[in-house]
């Protein structure tokens, strides 16, 4: 009885097997996805997982029994299994979870599982009342996320084209600082720019207050406590995942092209322009992806180097969350900067084209 | 190389001079940090700087709290670095090993997590473990959300480490005789072994340094950012700035004799740099 | 009301030294990390208390802290953990367990009274052990049976502060007397106010006039609430702090800012320009207490620890070092035996005129102290 089935199973081809290790793999995933976002609950969830593991153990079978082709067919997505069966139930089972919370209110002020009831007033809130600090982070972001390309790219350029022998010893020197806290790198940015502190003491001297008051980079004599400061400590955080990529990228172009275009250009900045740029778009892109996304959610620097005018989107869904006990209107706030984020990534991959990320 | 312009010449000092100040800055709050570590605060926050002292030096370990936060946060590091470099590098050999139906999605399904901010991350995992009572927030959520992120990165790292791999070297291992499991581990293993290593290294000082995803699913087990956060509303001391400055010395180093002994290696197996 | 000059007070040598404050004896908050609710042991021989930062006298300079003579003199194994940093912080990380029938590690921790309502009022609170604490009965008149523990069966008070204007001469340049001046132009920017709404919204009530005591609804406060608004969308507030506006006063960040009377004489002792009042119009009146939450493991070891605190002499040494005001009756006297300035401190041991110048904050309902968070936190920019 066993036997012509085993004989099928030996003699699966190649493609066949993929096509039904690929299932597997999903089979399994949304399986687990299913049990974590508790699409299903109780006794049903049970029956889940016990088919998730009927599947495995089925997959395990096939590779056992079958041809070398079916075992070289289905390895990888064996191999793939356990990562993606994590990510699938800690990555993607949350996302699910938080959607279903941001649509939940609580029935007592004090519940600890909102109830699920559609309630859109939610996404109506996180719009109407933080507002404000939506705009605030995608604002400061975007202005750290241009100035870490500003700041970085030549040093990046530096690295690349000059470094030499000492590249690595320079990219080392980029990445170094980062191993650091970051909440203590932050810090330390509080004691540098303390109005008792020694880069307010040099603009004094140098008399540059004035300037810096005008272009309100200063407000009433602090440096601190500033929108300045906020998007300073940002740029400053994020700046080596913009010097990595563009480095990256910058490393590829052959040097020979960059001498031919200077050879064919009258100068060396048109040649810049018209080749090197272009090459490096895909590393720019990326870093930028690196730069703006964390920075647009990050609070860390708000709350250390702002002031209660200065707030960001981070800061409101930490403190709903953790403080007012808000779960439904902090789980809107947190899916909506998400959605806004990927909508922003998409027309920015539209404009650059999307590029090989790894 | 064309003929170097005066202007040439003056752009690119100019260029090279920004680079330099570039890395200044770089340093500049690394610089503080070192040096307020033997400051003596006046109050208790160190931020000004008062006056010199070793005292710090001496007694690292003095803030107990800090302390423990510190052992917590390695302890959760080894564990989730763990398990993120076994699930990740076989992410990684499976995506640069074969060719497979869904590769491409997959990829795309790998990067979404380091794309996602660090808020949605630990908020959806906090709204994730809120509905369920098998684990409480603590130590083993905080490993686990740490481990997610984790994956991605070291799948992506490891998979970006051993792209130059030849996979043909297998072939011969086994036309040779050696059967698949051998080959493995006596001929692939050993040579995908330093990218998988820098992977775990990196993620492992990604998780002692998370803050906001740990922030959320804590509970009331204190990391060593945790710790600081909560630490600097009350007093910022600056045995804070000492166990920074040893954690940045280590790494230097390892770093350093890392590369040390991957260009020895490279050296000695005859390949240029 | 200025605090008199003080010399080199312990706790000022603990920070000079470079040593933190209460190293010796910050246990692990480890031990409440590692899985939810196995306190592991129980009964009468251990304990673990949870408090705030900087709250009880630590063992240093040849002095043995309350916990080290407690353990000394009971026997009981204690675990003191300092992790309590901001009422609703604590309160989100108990939500989870207490509020789903699970418990939590700590057998004593310390929210302020309107906390304490709270967790009362959601039953998440034991009864206190009242008849194994026999020195309860040495508590002050005025903390008995208050509006946040009607029959006070659910919390003792640890310690009792007041909120009022810490500011530094140096940077105003007179002295300061009512809360009209934390609003001055001259200030712009260099004003502080503190993350406790009760604090902040109870000093602006009273600079307008109203008192905290009883509000009722949001609209009684609501001018307050505007006020602040403004003030920060003027640029006025510099930054809302929990207790770390003590450093930027020092520095002179801030010109003034919403502080807590026992903070004061650590201020001075960093900064002798730091000043401290009550304002004219009044100030605010709070207390933090010990609750049993539900579910803890050793109770009678808790009963053990409250008794303890309770005796004067004991509490006397406390309040010594916290410099807060004392709940137990005999301290003063106590006080004075080890430290007589600081038992004539007005602060610690406020005269009449002054007691009826203090307000406590009205204890709100459910819904009530719901908007008022809102409004709140809305300013606060969070």
């Amino acid at each position: 009885m066993a036997a012509p089935v085993v004989s099928r199973v030996r003699n699966l081809t190649g493609s066949s097997s993929e096509r039904i290790g690929l299932t597997g793999l999903v089979l399994v995933g949304v399986a687990l996805l299913a049990v974590g976002a508790r699409w299903v609950s109780g006794p049903i969830a049970l029956v889940v997982l016990v088919l998730a593991a009927l599947v495995v153990v089925g997959f395990i079978t096939l590779a056992v029994l079958g041809s070398p082709e079916t075992k070289r067919a289905l390895s990888p997505y064996g191999l793939l299994k356990p990562g993606s069966l994590w990510l699938a139930i800690f990555y993607l089972a949350p996302l699910w979870t938080l959607l279903k919370i941001s649509l939940s209110s609580k029935e007592t002020r004090f519940a600890v599982f909102p109830t699920f009831s559609w309630e859109f007033s939610n996404y109506g809130k996180a719009f109407s009342d933080f507002g404000p600090q939506f705009t605030r982070a995608f604002l400061y972001a975007g202005i750290a996320t241009a100035l870490t390309i500003l700041i970085g790219y030549p040093i990046a350029y530096v690295i690349a084209f000059r470094g030499g022998r000492f590249r690595n010893v320079l990219l080392g020197l980029v990445v170094i600082p980062f191993f650091t806290s970051y909440l203590i790198r932050t810090i330390a940015w509080t004691s540098i720019l303390a109005d008792s502190g020694p880069a307010v003491k040099v603009l004094d001297t140098l008399q540059l207050s004035g300037v810096l008051e005008f272009l309100n980079i200063m407000q009433d004599g602090k440096l601190i406590n500033t929108p300045a400061a906020v998007i300073g400590g940002l740029t400053y955080n994020f700046l080596p995942f913009m010097i990595l990529p563009i480095y990256v990228s910058l490393e590829k172009i052959d040097v020979r092209l960059v001498e031919a275009a200077q050879d064919l250009y009258s100068s060396a900045s048109r040649a810049f322009r018209k080749v090197v740029v272009p090459l490096s778009i895909p590393g720019i892109f990326a870093g930028t992806l690196l730069t703006f996304i964390p920075a647009a959610g990050d609070f860390v620097n708000a709350q250390f180097l702002g002031n209660p005018n200065t707030t960001m989107i981070g800061n409101s869904i930490q403190d709903q969350f953790l403080r007012q006990n808000n779960y439904p209107v902090a789980s809107a706030m947190s899916f909506v900067l998400m959605a806004i984020i990927t909508v922003l990534v998409i027309i920015y991959s539209r404009f650059f084209g999307t590029e090989d990320l790894a | 190389m064309s003929v170097m312009t005066k202007r040439g010449r003056a752009g690119r000092a100019a260029l090279n001079l920004f680079a330099a100040f570039g890395f200044l800055y770089l340093f500049l709050p690394i610089a503080f940090i070192v040096a307020f570590s033997f400051n003596d605060p006046q109050g208790k926050f160190n931020i000004v700087w008062s006056k010199f002292t070793l005292d710090n030096w001496k007694e690292p370990f003095s803030d107990r709290g800090l302390t423990d936060a510190f052992v917590t946060s390695l302890q959760i590091a080894a564990v989730s670095t763990l398990i993120a470099t076994v699930l990740g590098s076989m992410i990684a050999i499976a995506l640069s090993r074969y060719r497979f139906k869904g590769s491409a999605a997959y990829n795309f399904f790998l990067v979404l997590p380091l794309t996602t901010p660090e808020i949605v991350l630990g908020s959806s995992l906090a709204t994730l473990f809120l509905g369920q009572s098998v684990v409480d927030f603590g130590f083993t959520t905080i490993v686990i959300a740490h481990a997610m992120f984790q994956v991605s990165f070291v799948a992506l790292t490891v998979r970006a480490r051993i792209r130059g791999f030849d996979w043909t070297l297998e072939q011969a291992a086994q036309d040779l005789g050696a059967s698949p499991v051998r080959t493995f581990w006596k001929v692939t293993f050993p040579l995908i072994l330093p990218g998988i290593l820098a992977a775990s290294l990196l993620a492992f000082a990604l998780s002692l340094d998370d803050f906001i995803i740990t922030f959320f699913n804590a509970g009331s087990t204190l990391t060593f950012p945790l710790q600081i956060f909560g630490a600097a509303r009350v007093q910022l001391p600056p045995q804070i700035n000492v166990l920074a400055t040893v954690i940045l010395v280590v790494t230097v180093a390892i770093m350093g004799t890392g590369s040390f002994m991957g260009e020895r290696r490279r050296r000695r197996l005859g390949q240029t740099a | 009301m200025n605090a008199p000059k003080r010399g080199f007070s312990r706790r000022e040598l603990l920070i000079r030294s470079g040593v933190v404050g209460a190293a010796g004896l910050s246990l692990p908050a480890i031990l409440a990390a590692c899985g939810g609710d196995d306190g592991g042991g129980g009964g009468a021989d251990e304990l673990f208390v949870e408090n705030w930062p900087y709250y009880i006298d630590p063992t240093e300079d040849g002095a043995t802290g309350t916990i080290d003579r407690f353990v000394a003199a009971s026997g009981v194994k204690t675990t003191y953990s300092e992790a309590y940093n901001d009422n609703l912080e604590y309160f989100a990380k108990i939500q989870p367990l207490l509020g789903t029938g699970k418990t939590i590690d700590p057998d004593i921790i310390m929210p302020t009274q309107w906390m304490a309502g709270r967790l009362r009022k959601l039953g998440w609170l034991e009864k206190l052990p009242v008849d194994k604490v026999p020195n309860a009965k040495n508590l002050e008149d005025a903390f008995k049976n208050p509006p946040s523990d009607p029959t006070g069966e659910y919390s003792l008070p640890w310690q009792a502060g007041t909120a009022g204007i810490a500011y530094n001469i140096d940077v105003t340049g007179r002295e300061l007397k009512s809360v009209a001046d934390l609003f001055a132009p001259e200030f712009k920017g260099k004003i502080g106010m503190l993350t406790e709404m009760r604090d902040t919204i109870g000093l602006l009530l009273l600079g307008l006039g109203i008192n905290p005591s009883t509000v009722t609804s949001f609209n009684d406060a609501a001018p307050a609430f505007e006020q602040l608004e403004k003030a920060k969308a003027d640029g006025q507030i510099r930054a809302f702090t929990g207790n770390d506006y003590m450093d930027d006063l020092s520095l002179g960040n801030f010109a003034a800012c919403v502080g807590w009377s026992g903070d004061i004489l650590q201020l001075q002792a960093d900064n002798p320009s730091a000043r401290f009042v009550i304002p004219e119009e009044g100030g605010t009146l709070w207390w933090d207490t010990m609750v049993v939450p539900k579910g803890a493991k050793n109770t009678a070891a808790a009963a053990k620890f409250m008794d303890y605190v309770y005796d004067p002499v004991q509490a006397a040494q406390i309040t010594a070092w916290v410099q807060y005001m004392s709940p137990v009756k005999g301290v003063r006297e106590e006080l004075a035996k080890i430290d007589p300035e600081l038992a004539d401190d007005p602060l610690l041991f406020p005269d009449d005129a002054t007691r009826a110048r203090l307000y406590a904050f009205a204890d709100l309902s459910d819904d009530v102290e719901a908007e008022f968070e809102e409004a709140f936190s809305a300013i606060t920019g969070a």
